[in-house]
């Protein structure tokens, strides 16, 4: 018992010392997953994941680029897909099969997202002077951050005019904000900053990417100077052009919005010079430049976009996918595939080619000129409002006939109906006429023919036996009768789940540069250095790259129907409609047009014809809508765009 | 017999490997110094040092001074020998707890009358014997109590009447008429005395001042369900619970406690685990639960922002081993489902869609779907186009369920232990057999008297559960809504090839041999152990320890197999097949979060002057926690085996982390009352949290509460002889709640949440992002809770009413300050704390007990009604008075919803043109719906919503119980609801032919044109407006009474009817009691026709498409026996 009485004792004594040793330190714990600025930046290795992150954010309109959404959409934070839009659904080139392809005030912006990168590259310019790294290393990082800067402000001010120029990491003191807030600049400051970054990182970025050692993937000189041809043009168009939609109100009148005409011909030239830096240099040429015939030219072009480093030459930045999975993949393969070779993905067949741009492209036969689609004997193509069982349409044996002769670039970009795609005939079908004359068109029927056969009028039973207008599944199918090709992976499997296309993105390559100078000698009429010759020269490569022969004049129509065509679905055209002011004119109550091909019963044996039509309603663009409007004007004190 | 002894046998085994346990009585020791000390004295200087507690049978102690008596370590009975012989008493030893003193004239007395001998024995309703029960003789102040094996036997004059009595119990009075008695206590569940678990002790019921709602075993496993939550449904006011979907093994219900939000979870003591792993605990090993209502949550301190959830096990209790066995099994179907369309519905509806988009956008391209023909050979059904139902292939009729709990109980003077195992399996409803969920609960929780004044407890409770699955349910079950009824299962009807269809073929998806499976394990092992010193120098003090190590671990597996799908080709007769789910991957995930507990506490109980009660209790607690997660995967080139190591090491990833927690925190709680009558109760927690910055990391909750029982004052003692219990309460006090991410005032880099480039051909650099702006202030936020509450007790406890109002204001909610700093600064401003809100509402809870002869019954209602509103919230001036008056919510109730105001469908073109714009985007068709142009301008556009609903949390919550006994019968029935919230889905069942994939077939009830191939025919009317698919539709879906719908319901929640087989008929097969019942739950449900076939209690699911796990009912057969 005495020992027990004892135990309970120094029970009780040890109960009473630890509770009066009461630690609090165990409230002192760190978080696992933060390290600081010193061991970051400390390290080349530690800028270099800084700058994966800077780059990341780059306003690259890249395949994950949705015009609604935003940058970077299967980041995984988003929704994780763009639902098959691109810019170009919006342009006169491309539909988007299920959802109507009215551009809205709500679109294209890019606000918040651009000032927290702003944020992130100021903070490391910041550092700069401070890393303890060599001379020759702080200049190559001077040179970067100054190429992020200006291609950050390009996508601001393409967007939105005039924006707050922020050059340093501005610091928050709880409660104060009027000492944050900047006011505008004007457009034309705002353009004139963005070439002076654009210089800075000419100057001090390296010569060859090689020089970044393994990071071969940064910006070059050459970068700079590219980004810096493709700003001073839209600079000037906008110079040149903006009495085409003027606008009025206090932004126009601060400045804010719109460039005198006077600018136009100094950005004209800045863009002929950067250009021409390229050019001269001798360091890019186009890939695959003299093809033996267009056969050989539509597979050069394809394999260009399928996988752009076979052509260092011609690439000058490229914006990387590299892991399936998230982040750095995209879903183009998924969004675009025709609807034979869905192989199980949901909602394949987003991007409708238009007609408007099919007709774009030339013939061999008649080089210079558009060569569009004829469809009926008398050779007019004027009249799109579809089928007319009296008139007389030209007959086929297969639809790809109507092609002929096209150029190799609208077979290496288009899915066309008849075109064989990874193995696979495509069967893009609207109808059919029997032979009484009476037509089944987009209706789901069929007809058993006198010779037993029975046809339908998707061109097969089966929904996953043809891709085109069968208006069941949500967009499914084509309803313009073409499907993208370009940037797709015809030869490489790419598995059919979210995120799998690691296809790389061209952001500049020289063929751009090319007709960013043609554009602009012949625009600001500039005919030193023999800028004329060189720039017919220019345009008239990129032709014969494409299979063509013949050379053409240096047209201001030669260089912008070269620009639809060869830089197609590049995310280009809307841009350069908007510089050029003609979105407003274009899409006046617009109706895009579509071919469709219907199997004709009515003579001795099936034959096609194809019929030109309207795919949608009318589409109007609002002069106002060449400028976002700016977001938080509320708090941010900011100038609003006009007529927002 | 044999059978018996050796099942005893074995358990007394088990129960020495556990530790050396000495089953039997031994004479108790006590040392006594007394002079001048009253009989009275002698008994409580004895019950202090030993276990016995003294009754009294028919005679007086008397207060006379006169015993002097010095003994060191005598015997008990040496000791009481001497005092009472003196007295001419005598006592026996009845167990380790009691010891009888009786008259010994009196009983000689009495003996002289013709006496009968009698014997009994007494049990409660789960037919364990009651130890220590007084057995009284009616009239005459005989009796005596019973033994540990619950017997007692006694003399008795003819035709007398035995009171038997206990605390907790009913008083039973019972006529002898045999020689041998069985009585059956019943449970006195609302008794003022009965002992409720509070934070950090227990109290009595009529001491409470706070509001404190309390269940015991018994009403909880009333109901048959894998979720404890669902036998808890119904019967606890102020416990909200709403069954968000029926999955087997998804323990996804919402749990709340008054409107406020997520509960803290504290099973004995100790906090654990969350919602989830509470809805997994063995309801049999369940003692009672109690819900901490208002303030006297802040005991709790941060965390318990919400209220608290008390979980009491059983323990161990003196007596022999009992032996008991309950098992149930059934089988669950579901409450309701939507009927689909038709393949001929289906084709009519799509065709219209067609024709009516064509009437509505005059430049639409679109023509009808189908050829006359076509649509006509639907409807005929021929060869070729029959109508599938994809959803009696997918789901099947009834699934079982299955329940065995086996438990030993017991316990001696060193030893009571509680043994418990439990199983529960259940299978889900579909056709493949491949969902299902499997439960193995473990329990041991012993009680160790180590010495006189020492106890250890010891409870140790594991828990394994999985849940088997094919793939995510959603998707099969999207899969039975979505395939069109025009599809067929399998290509050209050979099912060797699953077809190709429109959406997922739900037959491989459902199909484990398929489409592989995901396997959700979880294992818990709750440590609890403590030991317990009472003070022998301090009366009422004692001293306690415990140590706690809580492991709860989860194993994720997801096997996604490849398998094809095909489409026919008639021409060639081959079948092409399409890669489903390629490539085929395996991933494995970890989980595992740790917390070590420490806790010291120190209590005092006394009671001066038989008038002042005082308690006090002081308590340490630092906890400690650590949690890492793991993440495999690998893809197949060719599925192998569901083994990691079997699939390709291409595309491996991998991903995990880990996060560390701590808290100290220092509890006081000081209780005072004067004579029951006059109560304060004063409580605090300073807590302290690793999550904060350093000036921010200490807060303290305090709580005051107070009571006055006016049932006790003279003036209705004496005078209102009915009441037997008034008490007026009221709390006010301050509970903290975590907010924001922990370490928020760190600087620091980081890769997560950055971006990352292919900065080399072929490599992915990750990213490291800037840091947001540290957050210095970020702190929990605060609520202050208010209660005012009114109980009473009428009829000697037969009617009770339980009524509080109350109110929290939460300060300190999140928000950012971003609406007022520039868009341009590019980082986002830190959370802070900010905003306020307030939930106000009411309890109330009534019931009566009654019993009239062999019949007793039970009436319980409850009710809950509270409400939310915003306080201060952070944002930007506004724009204008209608700008305030749409979208200002400070000091407004935050339940509603704004809508339109739907008067009606059109009926004519004509009408249509004649009324206010009504969509701008489509052209309207007879048939669609007309709202409201509420301001006149002509249009109806957002201008034009008004708040006109309840939104998705119901805002009342009703329970109502039924129970009865008679004889061997027993009846337990509950009906449960909740009203005033509205359910809304969107996608299927809102959208006509949404995704043009198969609609409800009430949509068949709609306007169409009488000849769809006829633009000018007459147009016919129906219930719903004209077909048009989505993007055309928009008029009809927008936010109305269409298909915003009162999900008010009422439901017949669970029904269980019981029969205990008479002890006579046991004794024979050596039971000692037996139980049979069946029972039901979720029987029927009352509330909005639309929403019947979804069940309203269920919420909207994913995507709000009404596809999650449908809620099911069920049919048990079950099992009680002990022995």
């Amino acid at each position: 018992m005495k020992i027990l009485i004892k135990k309970t004792t120094y029970f009780v004594l040890s109960f009473i010392i630890f509770a009066s040793t009461a630690c609090t330190d165990i409230l002192d714990l760190k978080p696992l997953d933060k390290i600081s600025g010193e061991a970051l930046f400390s390290d080349p290795d530690g800028v270099k994941l800084y700058m994966a992150d800077l780059y990341y954010y780059l306003p690259v309109e890249d395949f994950n680029y949705d015009p609604i959404k935003g940058f970077h959409v299967t980041d995984g934070i988003k929704d994780k897909n763009t639902q098959g839009f691109v810019t170009d659904s919006y342009s006169l080139d491309g539909a988007e099969s299920a959802w109507g392809g009215t551009f809205a005030e709500s679109d294209l912006l890019w606000w918040d997202e651009a000032y927290r990168l702003n944020r992130s590259v100021n903070l490391l310019i910041a550092e700069i002077p401070n890393l303890n790294v060599d001379e020759a290393a702080k200049k190559k990082l001077v040179g970067e951050t100054s190429f992020i800067r200006a291609y950050l402000y390009y996508g601001l001010v393409k967007r939105y005019g005039g924006v707050p120029i922020i050059t340093d990491v501005q610091e928050y003191i709880p409660g104060e904000t009027d000492n944050l807030k900047v006011p505008r600049s004007t457009e034309k400051d705002t353009w004139d900053f963005i070439l002076k970054e654009c210089d800075k990182a000419i100057a001090n970025l390296p010569l060859d990417a090689s020089e970044w050692g393994s990071s071969d993937r940064r910006a070059t000189k050459w970068a700079a100077l590219a980004l810096k041809s493709r700003v001073a043009l839209h600079a000037a168009s906008i110079a040149k052009y903006w009495l085409q939609a003027p606008l009025s109100g206090t932004a126009v009148d601060e400045g804010l919005v719109g460039i005198p005409d006077s600018a136009a011909n100094r950005y004209y030239l800045e863009a002929i010079e950067a250009s021409d830096s390229i050019m001269s240099s001798g360091k890019y040429s186009l890939y695959k430049p003299n093809p033996a015939n267009p056969t050989e030219a539509a597979v050069n072009y394809q394999t260009l976009f399928e996988t752009p480093s076979v052509a260092p030459e011609e690439v000058i930045f490229i914006k990387g996918f590299v892991r399936a999975g998230n982040k750095t993949s995209h879903n183009y393969d998924w969004w675009y595939q025709p609807q034979q070779t869905a192989n199980g993905r949901a909602h394949p067949g987003r991007m409708n080619p238009t007609l408007d741009l099919i007709d774009m492209y030339e013939s061999y036969d008649n080089p210079g000129y558009s060569a569009p689609v004829v469809t009926t004997q008398d050779g007019m193509v004027g009249d799109a409002n579809g089928f007319v069982a009296k008139k007389k349409y030209l007959h086929f044996n297969s639809p790809e006939e109507i092609f002929k002769n096209k150029d190799a670039r609208l077979f290496a970009t288009i899915n066309y109906p008849g075109a064989v795609w990874k193995d696979v005939k495509l069967v893009i079908q609207g109808g059919l006429v029997k032979p009484n004359g009476s037509s089944i068109i987009k209706t789901k029927g069929s007809y058993t023919h006198t010779d037993g056969i029975t046809y339908y009028t998707y061109g097969a039973e089966s929904q996953f036996n043809y891709s085109g207008f069968d208006s069941y599944g949500a967009g499914n199918m084509t309803r313009t009768g073409f499907l993208l090709r370009k940037f797709l992976q015809e030869k490489n499997d790419v598995a059919a789940a979210w995120n799998q296309s690691t296809t790389d993105y061209i952001d500049m390559r020289y063929a751009e540069v090319l007709l960013n100078y043609a554009e602009a000698v012949i625009e600001s009429g500039y005919n030193a250095n023999n800028a004329q010759q060189k720039a017919k020269n220019a345009l008239n490569s990129i032709r014969f790259r494409a299979g063509h022969t013949v050379e053409i004049p240096l047209t201001i129509e030669n260089v912008l129907r070269e620009r639809r065509v060869e830089l197609a679905f590049e995310n280009r055209a809307i841009w350069d409609m908007m510089r050029r002011r003609t979105m407003h004119t274009e899409f006046t109550a617009r109706r895009r047009m579509g071919l469709m091909p219907l199997l004709d019963l009515r003579g001795t044996s099936p034959q096609y014809i194809m019929v030109r039509m309207y795919f949608e309603s009318t589409i109007t663009f609002k002069e106002k809508w060449y400028y976002r409007a700016i977001p938080g004007t509320g708090a941010n004190g900011l100038t609003q765009n006009p007529l927002y | 017999m044999n059978k018996q002894v050796n099942l005893k046998q074995i358990t007394l085994l088990l129960l020495f490997i556990f530790g050396c346990i000495n089953l039997y009585a031994q004479d108790q020791f006590v040392t006594i110094q007394l002079r001048n000390a009253s009989l009275k004295d002698v008994l409580k200087t004895i019950e202090k040092q030993t276990t016995y507690r003294f009754s009294y049978k028919s005679v007086v102690i008397d207060d006379k001074k006169d015993i002097t008596i010095s003994k060191t370590k005598a015997s008990v009975s040496s000791v009481l020998d001497e005092v009472l012989s003196k007295k001419g008493l005598e006592f026996s030893i009845v167990s380790s707890k009691s010891i009888v003193i009786s008259d010994k004239m009196e009983i000689r007395s009495n003996s002289k009358t013709s006496l009968n001998r009698i014997s009994g024995v007494v049990k409660d309703q789960n037919g364990e014997t009651i130890i220590g029960a007084n057995v009284a003789i009616k009239g005459v102040n005989v009796g005596t109590i019973t033994d540990i094996n619950g017997t007692f036997s006694l003399d008795v004059p003819e035709s007398s009447t035995l009171i038997i009595s206990y605390i907790g119990y009913v008083t039973q009075d019972i006529k002898v008429e045999k020689q041998n008695i069985v009585v059956i206590l019943r449970e006195d569940s609302k008794s003022l005395d009965e002992v409720v678990v509070v934070g950090y002790g227990t109290q009595k019921k009529g001491n409470l001042t706070g509001a404190i709602a309390s269940i015991n075993s018994k009403e909880i496993i009333t109901t048959t369900h894998s979720s404890l939550a669902q036998s808890l449904e119904g019967k606890v006011s102020g416990l909200q619970i709403r069954q968000n979907s029926g999955g087997p093994g998804d323990f996804d219900t919402n749990i709340n406690i008054r409107g406020f939000g997520s509960p803290l979870y504290v099973i004995d003591g100790v906090p654990s685990g969350g919602a989830s792993e509470f809805q997994r605990l063995n309801p049999n090993d369940i003692e009672s639960i109690s819900v901490l209502k208002d303030a006297s949550a802040a005991i709790y301190g941060l965390n318990a922002g919400n209220g608290v959830i008390l979980v009491t096990t059983k323990k161990g209790k003196k007596g022999k081993p009992q032996f008991s066995y309950s098992g149930v099994t059934g089988v669950q179907t579901l409450t309701d489902m939507p009927e689909m369309c038709n393949a001929a519905q289906w084709a009519e509806l799509y065709n219209d869609s067609r024709v009516n988009i064509m009437l509505s956008d005059p430049t639409s391209v679109l023509g009808p779907a189908f050829t006359k023909e076509e649509l006509e050979k639907w409807k005929v059904g021929g060869l070729g186009y029959e109508s599938t139902n994809w959803y009696d292939m997918v789901i099947k009729k009834y699934a079982p369920q299955k329940q065995h709990n086996f438990s030993v109980r017991g316990g001696s003077d060193a030893v009571d232990y509680y043994i418990s195992f439990g199983t529960y399996k259940e299978e889900g409803l579909l056709k493949s057999n491949d969902l299902n969920y499997n439960r193995y609960n473990l329990r041991s929780n012993l009680t160790v008297k180590l010495a006189n004044n020492l106890t250890a407890d010891i409870n140790l409770s594991g828990r394994y559960d999985v849940k088997r699955s094919p793939g995510e349910f959603i998707w099969i079950y999207r899969g039975a809504f979505l395939a069109l009824p025009t599809e067929k299962p399998y290509a050209n009807n050979n099912t060797d090839y699953f077809a190709k269809v429109s959406d997922n073929n739900p037959l491989p998806l459902m199909d484990e041999d398929y489409a592989g499976y995901n396997q959700q394990k979880s294992k818990n092992l709750l440590t609890i152990a403590s030991l317990t010193y009472k003070a022998p120098f301090l009366k009422g003090l004692e001293l306690k320890g415990s140590f706690t190590y809580d492991t709860q671990i989860k194993m994720n597996k997801s096997v996604t197999k490849t398998y094809n799908v095909y489409t026919y080709d008639a021409v060639n007769d081959v079948y092409n097949a399409t890669k489903i789910n390629s490539p085929a991957k395996i991933s494995n995930s970890n989980d595992d979060n740790n917390k070590v507990m420490i806790q010291a506490q120190t209590t005092y109980n006394n009671t001066f002057a038989d008038a002042h009660t005082i308690g006090a209790t002081l308590v340490y607690e630092q906890s400690q926690g650590f949690y890492r997660y793991s993440w495999l995967q690998r893809e197949y080139d060719f599925y192998t085996n569901d083994q990691i190591n079997q699939a390709s090491i291409n595309n491996q990833l991998t991903d995990g982390y880990e996060s560390q927690s701590a808290s100290v925190s220092l509890v006081g709680k000081f209780n005072y009352n004067y004579k029951s009558k006059y109560f304060i109760d004063f409580a605090f927690r300073e807590d302290g949290t690793y999550r904060y910055a350093s000036d921010n990391k200490w807060g303290f909750f305090p709580v005051i509460s107070g009571a006055w029982r006016i049932s006790e004052e003279k003036f209705i003692k004496n005078n209102i002889g009915f009441i037997n219990n008034l008490k007026i309460r009221a709390s006010y006090g301050k509970v903290g709640e975590n907010a924001g991410e922990p370490f928020q005032y760190a600087f620091g880099y980081t890769t997560t949440g950055s971006g990352g480039y292919e900065m080399t051909d072929g490599s992915f650099t990750t990213g490291i992002a800037a840091p947001s702006i540290t957050n210095e202030n970020l702190t929990w936020y605060t609520s202050t809770i208010t209660d005012f509450g009114l109980d009473l007790s009428l009829f000697n406890s037969k009617l009770n009413f339980e009524i509080d109002f109350y109110q929290r204001d939460r300060e300190g909610l999140l928000a950012t300050r971003n609406l007022s700093l520039p868009n341009t600064f590019g980082a986002d401003l830190p959370d802070e704390n900010l905003n306020s809100d307030r939930v106000r509402g009411l309890d109330f809870a009534i019931t009566h007990k009654n019993k009239i002869g062999d019949f007793s019954y039970g009436i319980s209602a409850n009710l809950n009604y509270a409400r939310t509103m915003k306080l201060y919230v952070e944002r930007s001036a506004y724009r204008s008075s209608w700008d305030k008056w749409r979208n200002g919510n400070t000091y407004r109730w935050s339940d509603v919803v704004w809508g339109y105001d739907n008067i009606g469908q059109f009926q004519s073109l004509e009408e249509i043109y004649n009324s206010p714009v009504q969509d701008s985007k489509a052209g309207l068709l007879p048939g669609d719906y007309k709202y409201s142009d509420v301001n006149g301008d002509g249009l109806v556009n957002g201008s034009d919503m008004l708040p006109s609903f309840w939104n998705g949390t119901p805002k009342l919550h009703y329970g109502l119980t039924l129970d009865a006994q008679w004889k061997g019968f027993d009846i337990n029935a509950l009906f449960q609801g909740s009203g005033k919230y509205t359910i809304y889905f969107s996608g299927t069942f809102t959208n006509v032919l949404w995704g043009e994939y198969n609609t409800p077939a009430y949509f068949y009830d709609r306007w169409h044109l009488s000849d769809p191939y006829d633009l000018n025919s007459e147009w016919i009317s129906g219930k719903w407006p004209a077909t048009k698919t989505v993007n055309y539709n928009s008029n009809n879906v927008r936010e109305s009474s269409v298909f915003r719908k009162d999900a008010t319901y009422l439901r017949f929640k669970s029904m269980e009817i019981g029969y205990s087989v008479p002890t006579k008929l046991l004794n024979k097969i050596f039971l000692e009691t037996c139980r049979f019942y069946i029972n039901a739950h979720n029987l029927f449900t009352i509330c909005d026709p639309f929403l019947k076939p979804f069940d309203p209690e269920k919420i909207e699911g994913a995507y709000s498409a009404g596809q999650n796990y449908p809620l099911t009912k069920s049919y048990n057969v079950g099992v009680n026996l002990t022995f």
